[in-house]
């Protein structure tokens, strides 16, 4: 469980973040989503510690998260799995080693037992012979499956995802969209995805945050956000000519 | 401007202290010290001894020519080849040039990395990334700029000695008289030294600029400029303090 209680951050003065207070709870995808620019990236960044908060605390379970020291913010992470928007694969390393990275860094399994889980997590996200490919040579899709392999390499308590689906076809952006789901549920994760699209959101969405202009403006379920009132986000979630007319023809 | 500069510092020995701050597994950063070995010292290796030959060899040439003097004895030639390549070449130049290949292949790497969002994932991992990608770049190369110092002093002298062989520019005798003779062992410590501190500041100085690079790919090509012109500021500026402290 994370829980965002009063999250301010500006930049240069102007805030991006007003007063946000949410809670994610374990095993759910908790998606974040919004227009460009309305801050989703910012709270994402905040929750990991990629950016220092004003104001605010962030509580990962028990642990009051924003107010840690570097080397302990270092022992929750080692619990955090992340997906970047470009995968964020390192180019010099092949996708096993990719893989592999985390438990070279935090365990101290024989190569064989580290092979070994490696190539459960690449069959987890249905990657097969590709372990000596170097990330240059997979299509967007693969990187972005890659990525989460390395992510629950480690079996993460808190799984993170930005943009999850962009840059892909929709048909590839549902596979990465069920395979978060199956692992969210699999491994229990506390999920937080970023995004803008809708698709993922009626997809895979437990619960649902809208953030505009900074501020919560809504919560609620994947239910919920199709029969909202609030009129920020019925533009938001109608925004395309084909979800406008699936509205007028009832939902 | 002063404000500017003061930030920078700020940052810059925030990011030593992380750098310093408990590093990750040993067997990983020896692994990573050996790839940076090849990296940034062994792959210079040929610039170093290209550019150090050609120097020894101009430097017997043009010393022939201002000092041809009846009155001056041959093998000074060798000697100032010697104590110009010992004093100032093999080091300060020889970290010039490595400040421009080096320094910018550091700068412009980790700088990729940040743009796209590598070290963001290294920090989500729980990794130091200033320790993981800087530490073993600077135990590598104040491990092995030194031996490239040595080199260039080896290779320069040999040119010279080309030089005078191939040009009849003097006597090869007399070169080789002259760059044994009243030598003074000091000079090679002196300028070990001095590539040890250049090493730190090549390293440090350009992983800084790549560190911190925030937006894209021209960014990313301005810090590795900034890289290379601020460590060969750096460097003319350390070159004067340790000349006035190590050679009173």
């Amino acid at each position: 469980m994370i829980e965002v209680k009063n999250v301010f951050k500006s930049f240069n003065g102007e805030f991006v973040l007003n007063d946000v207070s949410v809670l994610f709870e374990a095993g759910k995808c908790n998606m974040i989503i919004g227009r460009s620019g309305s801050g989703k990236t910012v709270l994402l960044k905040s929750i990991v510690g990629l950016l220092e908060i004003d104001r605010g605390e962030i509580w990962y379970d028990d642990r009051l998260f924003s107010k840690l020291i570097l080397n302990e913010r270092q022992e929750i992470r080692q619990k955090m799995g992340m997906l970047f928007q470009g995968g964020a694969l390192f180019d010099s390393l092949t996708v096993e080693q990719n893989v592999m990275f985390p438990l070279n860094m935090f365990t101290n399994q024989s190569y064989r037992e580290k092979l070994k889980r490696v190539n459960f997590c690449l069959e987890r996200v249905r990657i097969e012979r590709a372990n000596s490919m170097l990330p240059a040579e997979l299509s967007g899709g693969m990187r972005k499956r890659v990525a989460i392999a390395r992510a629950i390499a480690l079996n993460p308590k808190y799984l993170f995802c930005d943009e999850p689906n962009s840059g892909l076809d929709p048909e590839t952006g549902i596979v990465i969209d069920k395979l978060i789901k199956e692992i969210t549920v699999d491994f229990k994760t506390t999920t937080v995805i970023n995004s803008h699209d809708m698709n993922s959101v009626l997809e895979i969405g437990d619960k649902v945050v809208y953030i505009h202009n900074g501020y919560k403006c809504w919560e609620g379920t994947q239910e919920e956000v199709l029969h909202t009132n609030n009129p920020d986000l019925n533009d938001f979630v109608f925004a395309t000519t084909l979800a406008q007319q699936i509205k007028k023809q009832g939902i | 401007m002063i404000e500017y500069l003061f930030i920078n510092f700020g940052k810059y020995f925030l990011m030593l202290k992380r750098i310093f701050a408990r590093p990750g597994k040993f067997s990983i950063y020896y692994r990573q010290t050996i790839t940076e070995v090849e990296n940034l010292g062994i792959n210079s290796f040929g610039i170093v001894v290209i550019i150090s030959v050609f120097v020894g060899a101009v430097i017997t040439i043009q010393t022939n020519y201002n000092i041809e003097n009846p009155f001056l004895p041959k093998y000074l030639v060798g000697v100032t080849v010697r104590d110009s390549l010992l004093l100032e070449f093999s080091s300060t130049m020889v970290a010039l040039i490595l400040a421009g290949k080096v320094g910018s292949s550091i700068a412009s790497e980790i700088g990729m990395m940040r743009v796209t969002e590598q070290i963001d994932a290294l920090e989500i991992m729980g990794v130091n990334s200033a320790s993981y990608l800087i530490l073993p770049k600077i135990i590598a190369s104040v491990i092995f700029f030194p031996v490239l110092c040595l080199i260039s002093m080896i290779v320069g002298l040999f040119g010279g000695y080309l030089s005078c062989f191939l040009g009849k520019i003097i006597p090869p005798s007399d070169y080789i008289y002259g760059i044994q003779y009243a030598f003074y062992p000091h000079y090679i410590s002196y300028a070990l030294t001095k590539t040890v501190f250049y090493a730190f500041i090549i390293v440090t100085i350009s992983a800084y600029y790549g560190y911190h690079v925030e937006g894209g790919a021209i960014e990313v090509g301005r810090s590795s400029t900034k890289a290379v012109v601020h460590s060969s500021v750096l460097i003319l500026l350390a070159n004067l303090i340790l000349t006035r402290i190590l050679l009173q």
